[in-house]
């Protein structure tokens, strides 16, 4: 809790600085660190591989979307029905896809999220193809619309804190421990009477719900969702931020985020070499340092 | 009807794309049960490098040995510096082969630019007519080499010393080592197998499908679907499954929608994964690790 107190004030800085750029690029990480926290809480606390989590951050944005246009929904509502869609979807689908493990699992969300991102793009009454749907109206606070990077901005960051303050919350209580039972064996969890597959169903609700938050906000703070940003590209470069992170670590998470968010911007300068340098740095981070960033703090501390 | 033979030797040629590169799977997968993400990769980066030789003036055999050779040592590489140290985890084991995918992707990118490389067919361009439908005479060799690549890997998984050896270490590499195997070297060698394979898979297919620094990415995840169809680690099976997925893809394209056609792969991956996870010839144990 405290954390996220000092770390919303620090990040008060970018805003009054009065640079748009650097305000966007911390929307754009809080927007990535939401469902990464999520996944984190799955990929790093249960030990489950999602390869698909760019579809519930997709059902997100296009389901509040599609609300918006098409039903008149009020954004705020829309958020929230669209939060309750992803549930219900990822609730339905934990029942099929926890009966497979490892590699398996793997597999499977990545085809469940290449089934949906072919259903964005050929679906096109709904979805609009291709050129997605554009007009998605900004998000309303009292008195203001949240239509600027400045305005948008304490809304993404106020859902980015919450969420990882939440999820701490749910680490520390005991489904947390739970959680990291199940990582760790998931016979010894169920030998102590624990629901495994009940568990792993729940936590993927919940990183589901986060993913899905994330693309809401995402859709009304742009203003216009197309098929692109939804695809297996971004469900890799989540797990690159959890894994940047630590795995089992909500703030490493968060950091990730930003790394991968940021490190994409400055890499942009290199050009070509940017897909060359991602993949180095992501065989590098696995191979030197298991435990992500946090790690690299950690020892930096040492040596000081 | 003769749309309809058309429609299935069109599914037949893809298929057996799909199957080649689904061979590839079963070198690393046999010795070590890493299902390895970068495969795809390891394909486009022989035909990129196979092309690239053949434009430096190399005549075409040459070049074609020469990138399998050059593909099968970077896979002996990754092995080394990449897979090692990281294997103990799964889920990292994963993300590294992910990696290693992106690096691969980015080198290609470099040297060779984002533009498509035309591969000469092996045997000319003119289609053969088959009872009214066509055919390009390079899927005879696409065919062809499955049908010998099968074969082969199947009797050297299940008839040599070195292929028992490496099916020991998939099983068991504790005990496997206690009967006097070197699983590390094995390991070594499967990624070398795997590598050229993989190229020999980019390599052959490279006439038809264009080769550029991002086709690993489709063939990769296609000869996956492949494997898991027929059965992760049987040569046999990659060839089976590739083919199955091929012709039904062809079939939903040429009856349905053509755009539909990439989501049917993945409709019949998660098919088998949920109600025959081994695949038609694979145990279901294996499934169960």
């Amino acid at each position: 809790m405290r954390r996220a107190l000092v770390l919303g004030l620090a990040l008060l800085a970018l805003p009054l600085s009065g640079s748009a750029y650097l305000t966007n690029l911390s929307i754009v990480t809080a927007l990535h660190a939401l469902p990464a926290i999520g996944l984190s809480l799955l990929m790093g606390y249960t030990g489950q591989i999602s390869i698909g989590h760019a579809a519930f951050y997709g059902f997100g944005a296009y389901g509040t979307a599609l609300l918006a246009l098409r039903a008149g929904v009020t954004p705020w509502l829309g958020v929230g029905l669209a939060a309750a869609g992803a549930a219900g979807v990822a609730w339905a689908l934990g029942w099929l896809i926890f009966r497979l493990r490892g590699h398996h699992l793997a597999v499977a969300t990545l085809g469940l999220g290449i089934i949906f991102h072919v259903g964005l793009v050929e679906l096109r009454g709904w979805t609009g193809g291709p050129n997605g749907l554009p007009g998605i109206p900004p998000l309303r606070l009292p008195g203001l619309d949240a239509d600027t990077d400045f305005r948008f901005f304490p809304l993404a960051w106020a859902a980015c804190l919450a969420g990882a303050v939440m999820a701490e919350s749910l680490i520390r209580a005991p489904a947390g421990l739970a959680m990291r039972a199940v990582r760790e064996s998931e016979r010894a969890a169920a030998s102590l009477g624990l629901d495994v597959a009940a568990l792993k169903r729940r936590v993927f609700v919940v990183s589901a719900v986060y993913a899905a938050v994330a693309g809401s906000l995402y859709a009304h703070y742009v203003g216009y969702v197309s098929p692109q940003p939804f695809g297996v590209g971004f469900s890799i470069r989540l797990i690159v931020m959890v894994a940047l992170g630590g795995f089992a670590h909500v703030w490493g998470a968060l950091l990730g985020a930003a790394f991968v968010t940021v490190a994409g911007e400055l890499l942009q300068a290199l050009g070509p070499y940017d897909t060359m340098a991602f993949g180095l740095a992501l065989v590098l981070v696995m191979v030197l340092l298991p435990g992500g960033l946090p790690q690299l703090v950690r020892r930096l501390r040492l040596v000081s | 009807m003769s749309e309809l033979l058309q429609y299935l030797l069109g599914g037949l040629v893809v298929g057996s794309i799909y199957g080649l590169v689904g061979i590839g799977y079963t070198g690393v997968y046999n010795v070590t049960r890493i299902v390895n993400f970068a495969q795809g990769d390891f394909a486009m980066l022989g035909a990129m490098g196979a092309i690239a030789l053949f434009e430096v003036g190399l005549p075409l055999p040459l070049a074609i040995a020469a990138a399998i050779a050059g593909v099968g040592a970077v896979g002996a590489a990754v092995e080394r510096w990449a897979i090692r140290p990281a294997r103990a985890d799964e889920v990292r084991g994963i993300i590294v082969t992910l990696g290693v995918g992106a690096l691969l992707q980015g080198v290609a990118l470099t040297l060779w630019g984002t533009d498509a490389k035309p591969m000469p067919a092996f045997s000319g361009d003119r289609p053969l007519w088959l009872g009214g439908a066509t055919i390009p005479p390079q899927a005879l060799w696409v065919l062809g080499t499955t049908a010998v690549l099968v074969l082969g890997l199947h009797l050297f998984f299940q008839a040599t010393y070195l292929g028992k050896a490496f099916r020991a270490c998939a099983v068991n590499p504790y005990a496997a080592r206690l009967s006097g195997i070197e699983v590390r070297t094995m390991t070594v060698v499967s990624f070398v197998l795997s590598g050229g394979l993989g190229a020999i898979a980019g390599i052959i297919v490279a006439p038809i499908v264009l080769a550029q620094y991002d086709t690993g990415i489709p063939l990769g995840i296609k000869g996956f679907v492949a494997c898991i169809v027929g059965g992760l680690g049987k040569p046999t099976g990659a060839a089976v499954g590739g083919l199955l997925v091929g012709l039904l893809e062809a079939l939903a394209a040429g009856l349905g929608s053509s755009g539909y056609k990439n989501a049917i792969a993945f409709v019949v991956l998660l098919a088998f994964l949920f109600l025959r996870p081994g695949g038609l010839f694979g145990e279901l144990e294996r499934a169960e690790r």
